[in-house]
């Protein structure tokens, strides 16, 4: 269930990415499984910070590092996807 | 010169840090420090990576007394790292995970069992001993080092405390935002705390509910030491914080809007301390009570052919003021931007010609041309750049960048293009690569 709603998310997801963080890269790029920070779209720790901003204005998901799971969760898309379909509230 | 205690007025039993498993006390402390001290290989630098704050202290005293020097890079970034360990070729790194660094010994810190008894007299340190060197971008692209000794450092913490009424004693605890290897962090997070016998919160919270998290841990007045992001991303989230003794916020110029709006949310007075590494703090202001930054105590400015300089009695020569400033009758002064090359990302200082040159020694770049948009969101902004490079990507380029520029300063976005409008003489003037940017940003949403 969760699973065949994240596809679109995903793709709404690669969006905010792109917009948030000014990158320059078509969204439809971004591989789901693919890594957001260190080698993968290369993203850092302000980042971090300005993509939970935009997660919690437009999903009401606030990020926490103590959550056990952060890393897992910013791991790739997929994973950041699937976390926003379990606690979004809007 | 004479020798002064590792810590401030502390009783044994004190509580000094917060961990996430409890609290350590200075008796802890020094027994932490005197056990790893006598553990350190015998080299002459370290490169402390850790990730505690309170670790990262251990780890820092105990190389003092071992008469190590303790290297600040400017960032974790693996090339930084290794070109680092190459300067100094008699380092080692100190971690406390299992994060080595390939090609860096790396000495991990280990559980420390038991406790040493609480010595007759704490650990003194002469205050003419080198303890750091604090990294900047130097003009050849090289990082310049910026020798810290342990009166500057002392001499700081003593100065900012009595600036902003922190009493010995008052037993207020700091939690901080920024890193405790960035220059400010250090003197700002680590420093004041220890000399002023405070409570210092080992951890880094990020994100606006780690803010909330680690204030909540923490008792007694709270100091909240951070920067203009995560004061912007606090307001824009709007957490209800616990009350707040005190905010220093440093690495980039506060507006007069964020801070007279965290003084609401925070109820609390927001003060800025401006500085730089090659000196460390230097003056402070009350944001809201207007522009004019006051020397700290000790801070002589004094101008010179070169430009503004400040000396003091623990800076072995005047430094020169990297930013455009006045100065009025009373000593205080305004600071009207940076000088013309030099821009700042994060808190990280760089000059723009180096980048640039930087950017045009990557294989395949023919043209290239960075640029700081407008600043003033209180956001962190990015640098842009432009790229000639034809037959190569985008991602090709910021792959190869990557290695060779700080992490921070990579370009967001990078955009390639056919040709930099250049004039008939062959300059790029700052007033097209303007238009360029705007045109660019005016694109973006509208596909890419």
């Amino acid at each position: 269930m969760e699973h065949s709603e994240s596809k679109p998310l995903e793709q709404e997801l690669s969006r905010l990415i792109v917009q948030t963080l000014k990158l320059k890269i078509d969204p439809a790029t971004i591989q789901p499984d693919a890594a957001l920070f260190g080698d993968g779209l290369g993203l850092d720790s302000i980042d971090a910070l300005e993509l939970s901003l935009a997660i919690s204005q437009t999903y009401g998901y606030q990020l926490k590092s103590s959550d056990p799971d952060i890393k897992a969760i910013f791991s790739s898309l997929r994973a950041l996807a699937n976390a926003i379909v379990k606690n979004r509230t809007k | 010169m004479h020798d002064t205690p590792l810590i401030g007025p502390y009783s044994p039993d004190d509580v000094l840090a917060l961990e996430p498993d409890g609290s350590r006390t200075a008796r802890q402390f020094v027994s932490d420090v005197v056990r790893l001290a006598e553990s350190l290989p015998n080299r002459l630098t370290v490169i402390n990576l850790a990730t505690s704050r309170y670790e990262f202290l251990v780890g820092f005293a105990a190389a003092i007394l071992r008469r190590q020097l303790t290297l600040l890079p400017q960032s974790r970034a693996v090339q930084t790292l290794r070109r680092i360990a190459g300067d100094y070729p008699e380092s080692y790194a100190l971690t406390d995970r299992d994060d080595a660094i390939d090609g860096i010994e790396s000495v991990a810190m280990q559980q420390r069992q038991g406790l040493a008894p609480w010595p007759n007299e704490i650990p003194l340190v002469p205050l003419n001993q080198v303890v750091a060197i604090a990294f900047t971008s130097g003009s050849t692209g090289q990082p310049m080092p910026n020798k810290k000794t342990w009166g500057a450092l002392t001499a700081v913490a003593h100065a900012t405390g009595s600036r902003l009424g922190i009493k010995s004693g008052d037993r207020a605890s700091v939690v901080a935002t920024v890193p405790h290897q960035h220059m400010f962090g250090l003197e700002a997070s680590v420093m004041l705390p220890i000399m002023h016998g405070l409570v210092m919160h080992a951890g880094r919270p990020l994100f606006p509910a780690d803010i909330l998290s680690a204030l909540a841990d923490v008792e007694g007045r709270r100091i909240l030491v951070t920067t203009p992001l995560h004061l912007r991303a606090c307001m824009t989230e709007g957490v209800r914080m616990p009350p707040v003794g005190l905010i220093l916020s440093a690495t980039a110029p506060l507006s007069q809007g964020l801070a007279q709006e965290a003084e609401r949310h925070f109820h609390t007075e927001v003060h800025e301390i401006f500085g730089f590494a090659e000196a460390g703090s230097v003056a402070e202001r009350q944001t809201t009570a207007g522009d004019s930054w006051r020397p700290l105590d000790g801070v002589r400015l004094q101008s010179s052919e070169r430009g503004w300089t400040v000396e003091t009695d623990y800076l072995p020569a005047p430094v020169l003021v990297p930013d455009r400033i006045t100065v009025d009758a009373q000593g205080l002064f305004v600071v009207h931007g940076r000088e013309a090359d030099q821009i700042n990302v994060a808190g990280h200082r760089v000059s723009l010609g180096d980048l640039n040159q930087k950017l045009l020694e990557v294989e395949g770049v023919q043209d290239g041309v960075f640029f700081l948009p407008e600043e003033g969101s209180d956001f962190v902004t990015r640098l842009m750049a432009f790229v000639v490079a034809p037959g190569k990507t985008s991602e090709e380029i910021q792959r190869a960048l990557r290695t060779h520029i700080d992490p921070v300063f990579l370009p967001r976005p990078l955009v390639c293009v056919p040709s930099l409008p250049r004039n008939a003489t062959g300059k790029l003037p700052q007033e097209s690569v303007r238009e360029l940017a705007r045109q660019w940003l005016a694109g973006l949403g509208h596909g890419t």
